[in-house]
């Protein structure tokens, strides 16, 4: 106990650093994390009860992009939206697959440094648009649907993932019963779920958190894993005021949260080795693939690949979703790699996000520098 | 005439956004932000970087109260409401600063209910507020005078009382 309260203090002091130099804080939960615990000082280990607060930090992450979930505004948007979220796909998933698979992770392995390696950081993301003032740039929405698109891919990966060996076709029906119970739930409870939630006493918040607990306990009964739980709980609550859900939610979402960054940093085991060659490989090709996908999404939606730097860094991040990955289908070694990448590019990303303007402005200006003086017409 | 068309456009994970093009061809977009900051983008016709203003919701509304013009001087301010269960009853707070004029004179005095209708409710002095002052309350110049009332008998107060 002594252990989470030393970890929650210190990451209350480096919440308010890094606020106060804007810069994200989740690398430095991690780094705290590792400081503290078994690959540093040992000064803090896992617990029963950071291990649930942990857990509650994941559910309630997920329940959260749930509540975000806009299928039909993607179907709305459709062209721009699955070009961009294909590109970046493609690119991020193929790199990060191969280069894990050629450094000697196993498949299954190498399937999930692919998935946290392709996943930007969402909260990363947007906190950049709206810090660095960018909400205004044509390439903020592009980011923005990218971002939504790329949860909608982290799901159908959370599925698969956590299907095991259970016959894929069931596992996808109870899926898909779960979501239709909780939609008919919340459509013919609507009335009775707005009602509550527009309370001004402590009801909204024991609500939302009864009901994000009910439903993550449930799935030991289903067989359907409490992840796939309460991002179908999320999405049917959407349906009804998912900002009053959010706003609900967020308390705990966001202490929760913090626990279980800094206890995914805690957990990390340096005894089995490190190999920081393959490590430092993997970080340095994160950054790059995402410039890739970056410059071909801005040539292919803005028709300017400067377009695409702009994109690339604000997406350069790797965070929560990431870290997800690695606490629930990670390996020690998987959660190593995945936890560096993750620092390194969030540092870099929140980096690159602050300067890209100016990056693009040095471009176009050593271009106009360096082209080569017009020739003069003169006569022969 | 040409019509402003506003945009407005929700965003998952950031918030909302009005957009509106002006006649002159200069874009204005504002974003209510999901952290609850209000920020303000201005780009002008022909340029390509918006310029950025970030504000507090108390801010914006500043900023909304001058546009509207409901400010009509930085120190005369007034605000008009509406009540629609009131038989649309329109009501005024207004106020001024008091002039030279009537310094020395107590609310009594000025007979400022009974001449115009209208009914002094707070005054502030050197940043200090005195609400519902007393009739016997003697005004000193500089003072600022909170005055609530229609229209109308604010107007007659403008033209009564507050002359210089």
């Amino acid at each position: 106990m002594e252990g989470i309260v030393l970890a929650l203090f210190i990451c209350l002091v480096l919440a308010l650093v890094t606020k106060y130099l804007s810069v994200p804080a989740i690398p430095f939960y991690i780094l705290a994390g590792v400081i503290l615990g078994k690959a540093g000082l040992g000064l803090v280990a896992s617990d029963e009860i950071s291990h649930f607060f942990s857990e509650m930090g994941l559910i309630f992450l997920l329940f959260f992009m749930g509540l975000g979930l806009k299928i039909d505004r993607i179907v709305a948007n459709r062209s721009a939206v699955l070009t961009s979220g294909a590109i970046d796909l493609n690119v991020n998933m193929i790199i990060g697959f191969v280069a894990a698979y050629l450094l000697g992770f196993p498949l299954v392995e190498a399937l999930i440094i692919a998935a946290a390696f392709y996943i930007s950081s969402t909260a990363m993301a947007l906190t950049s648009l709206i810090e660095n003032r960018k909400l205004m740039m044509r390439e903020a929405d592009t980011i923005i649907w990218l971002m939504v698109f790329e949860d909608l891919v982290l799901i159908i990966i959370l599925a698969i993932l956590s299907a095991g060996d259970q016959n894929l076709i069931l596992f996808a029906a109870k899926i898909l019963l779960v979501l239709g119970i909780l939609y008919a739930l919340a459509h013919y409870g609507k009335e009775f779920l707005i009602s509550i939630l527009d309370r001004d006493d402590e009801l909204p918040i024991i609500f939302t958190f009864a009901a994000v607990l009910t439903t993550a306990s449930f799935s030991m009964y289903l067989g359907v894993p409490a992840t796939m739980m309460v991002i179908a709980l999320g999405a049917a609550f959407a349906t009804t005021d998912p900002d009053a859900f959010e706003q609900h939610a967020r308390p705990f979402k966001d202490v929760f949260l913090v626990v279980f960054f800094v206890f995914f940093g805690v957990t990390i085991d340096l005894s089995g080795g490190a190999d920081w060659g393959v490590i430092g490989i993997i970080c340095i090709l994160a950054i790059m693939s995402k410039l890739i996908s970056g410059i071909l999404t801005g040539i292919y939606i803005h028709d300017s690949a400067l377009s695409g730097l702009e994109i690339w860094g604000n997406t350069i991040a790797r965070g929560e979703f990431s870290i997800a990955l690695a606490v629930l289908y990670g390996s020690p070694v998987v959660g190593m790699t995945i936890a560096a990448m993750v620092i390194v590019t969030s540092i870099v990303g929140s980096f690159m996000a602050k300067y890209s303007t100016s990056l693009r402005r040095g471009i176009v200006g050593f271009g106009r520098k360096s082209a080569p003086p017009r020739r003069i017409h003169t006569k022969h | 005439m040409s019509h402003m068309s506003l945009r407005s456009l929700n965003l998952p994970g950031v918030g909302t956004k009005y957009e509106f093009v002006t006649d002159k061809g200069d874009t204005v977009a504002i974003f209510f932000t999901k952290t609850g900051a209000i920020q303000m983008y201005t780009l002008q016709q022909g340029c390509n970087t918006p310029s950025a203003a970030e504000m507090t919701p108390v801010e914006a509304r500043r900023l909304g109260n001058i546009l509207t013009g409901a400010i009509i001087e930085a120190d005369q301010e007034s605000v008009e409401v509406a009540f629609s269960a009131l038989a649309d009853l329109r009501i005024t707070l207004h106020t001024y600063i008091i002039p030279a004029s009537i310094a020395g004179k107590t609310i009594e005095n000025l007979q400022i209910r009974t001449k115009t209708g209208a009914t002094v409710i707070a005054v502030s002095r050197h940043s200090m507020n005195i609400i519902n002052p007393p009739p016997s309350f003697v005004f000193e110049t500089g003072d600022a005078a909170l005055v609530i009332g229609e229209t109308d008998q604010l107007k007659n107060l403008e033209r009564e009382i507050m002359v210089d």
